[in-house]
């Protein structure tokens, strides 16, 4: 084993303890959404730093990478790979913690009709970022593609949310502040999703050196 | 303040900013080729050292081979100017055309090919005379005595080889007394003073320090807006800077052929990716 190579497991391993913890920052997100469980969205909202930390590390480890190896091929693609999913698990990591704070804040605030559409929707969110980790960790370019179809199901749940808040602020405006972070919420989880298509788009890339970046959803294939 | 202020002006920096263009990017397909390989054979003795190669080289772009040693890079790049003949158990199957003509051909005029096809080695070889006579050599050998053109000549090859300022004041002095990466300079100018439609460059830069090598490689991209460049080179960092297409051979073969950036971004064949990454080889 050459010593890039060992440089390039390194690299990995870091990405994939990064993976990890943005992937259980989102599930405490979405289970304390679901329970208003304020002390669980504290935990993340604590535990964001950590993610922050690594994305800081993998960007050092892959500039020291392009400086000092010239990296080529799929090692080249691998590591500008690593520099976008560090960057997009980090966005992840804030709005899993931008949630979480909303959530602490409607926790305190009896439970408005819609919020199983949020929670559904924050599921999915969950779902498409577990797929799009076993696409990226397998690698598997069929379940990144796959990512890219669950990306429809968010964006219209996300419609329907934001259709239901306002409908509740018109004929409850003592609930104004409610709303908007429900809203607030539902945008975050959809920003999450597309997130998560980043990653898969990302895989492709490190897997085939194709892009199908900002097309993934019109793909022939999808 | 402008982005054009801000960017260096390094020639091999603005050609791959513009390679990298998509709109840029270069095709085997669409080009204009000067040299086609067909079917090639080539044994030393009972030993194959090129087996069945084709491929085509473009017009005023560089080309550039790479792979182990004992490839047959090197011997494949010899072919196009026939220096493989001087190898008594050398033997030759197959077709090299430069622009159409079969330059294997028994009526094809050795000395003229080689003109067309002009060789830098290693090594620089200077010689042992002077600057201004290491020029002039193949025109005097051409029969041209007229002092005004040469004195022309010499001062246009060596502006072409990036050595005129550093050279001008002297150039009755011997040529030995440069430097390395001079001498390389001269070589190249001495090449091209004959104008050749084809340059060789066989691991030109592999005896030279680093400011020497960039040297050459920012001479290399302008020498293709007038010459077609075949390189040979171990450096498979200089064969990104400096190329526009790249052949990996291996064992004799040529694996695989295509744009460079491409190539050393997402190459096709498994073997190749293994070279290129250090993974083999």
């Amino acid at each position: 084993m050459t010593h890039l190579t060992q440089e390039l497991d390194r690299l990995n391993m870091k990405v994939m303890q990064m993976v990890v913890q943005t992937e259980q920052a989102l599930s405490k997100t979405v289970n304390a959404f679901s329970r208003m469980d304020a002390d669980l969205a504290q935990e993340v909202v604590d535990h964001d730093k950590e993610i922050n930390e690594l994305e800081v590390l993998i960007d050092q480890l892959c500039l020291r990478l392009l400086a000092l190896e010239q990296p080529v091929a799929r090692d080249l693609r691998f590591i500008l790979g690593a520099m976008r999913l560090s960057k997009d698990l980090e966005r992840i990591g804030d709005e899993s913690a931008n949630i979480s704070d909303a959530t602490i804040f409607l926790s305190l605030h009896p439970p408005l009709d819609f919020y199983d559409q949020i929670q559904i929707m924050g599921q999915k969110a969950y779902d498409m970022l577990q797929e799009a980790i076993i696409a990226f960790s397998s690698p598997d370019t069929d379940r990144a593609i796959n990512v890219c179809r669950m990306d429809f199901e968010v964006d219209e749940i996300n419609s329907k949310v934001l259709k239901l808040s306002i409908e509740h602020m018109s004929m409850n405006s003592g609930a104004v502040e409610q709303g908007v972070q429900s809203i607030n919420i539902a945008r975050r989880f959809e920003r999450v999703a597309d997130l998560a298509t980043n990653i898969a788009e990302t895989t492709m890339f490190i897997v085939q050196g194709t892009s199908i970046k900002h097309s993934c959803q019109f793909d022939d294939r999808v | 303040m402008h982005a054009e202020q801000i960017l260096p002006k390094n020639p091999i920096s603005q050609g791959m900013a513009q390679a990298m263009n998509p709109n840029n990017k270069v095709s085997l397909d669409k080009e204009h080729c000067c040299l086609e390989v067909k079917d090639l054979n080539l044994f030393y003795g009972s030993t194959q050292a090129l087996k069945s190669v084709n491929m085509k080289i473009p017009v005023k772009r560089a080309t550039a081979f790479i792979g182990p040693s004992g490839c047959g890079k090197s011997t494949l790049l010899r072919c196009f100017n026939r220096l493989n003949d001087l190898i008594d158990v050398c033997r030759v199957q197959g077709e090299i055309t430069l622009d159409g003509e079969n330059i294997y051909d028994s009526k094809v005029d050795v000395a003229e090919l080689r003109r067309k096809v002009g060789m830098v080695f290693q090594k620089p070889n200077p010689f042992p005379k002077s600057i201004f006579d290491n020029i002039a050599f193949g025109l005097r050998l051409k029969g041209i005595r007229n002092k005004k053109h040469l004195s022309e000549v010499v001062e246009k090859s060596l502006k072409g080889a990036a050595l005129w300022d550093e050279v001008k004041d002297r150039l009755h002095e011997s040529a030995l007394g440069l430097s390395g990466g001079q001498q390389q300079r001269l070589v190249i100018a001495r090449a091209i003073a004959i104008e050749p439609n084809v340059i060789l460059l066989d691991e030109p830069c592999s005896a030279l320090d680093p400011i020497s090598t960039s040297k050459i490689e920012e001479l290399i991209y302008y020498l293709k807006e007038s010459y077609t460049i075949v390189i040979v080179t171990h450096n498979m960092q200089q064969a990104a800077r400096v190329s526009d297409f790249t052949a990996y051979m291996y064992l004799g073969e040529l694996i695989e052929y295509r744009d460079t950036i491409t190539m050393f971004t997402n190459p096709r064949e498994k073997t190749t990716e293994e070279y290129i990454t250090g993974r083999f080889g």
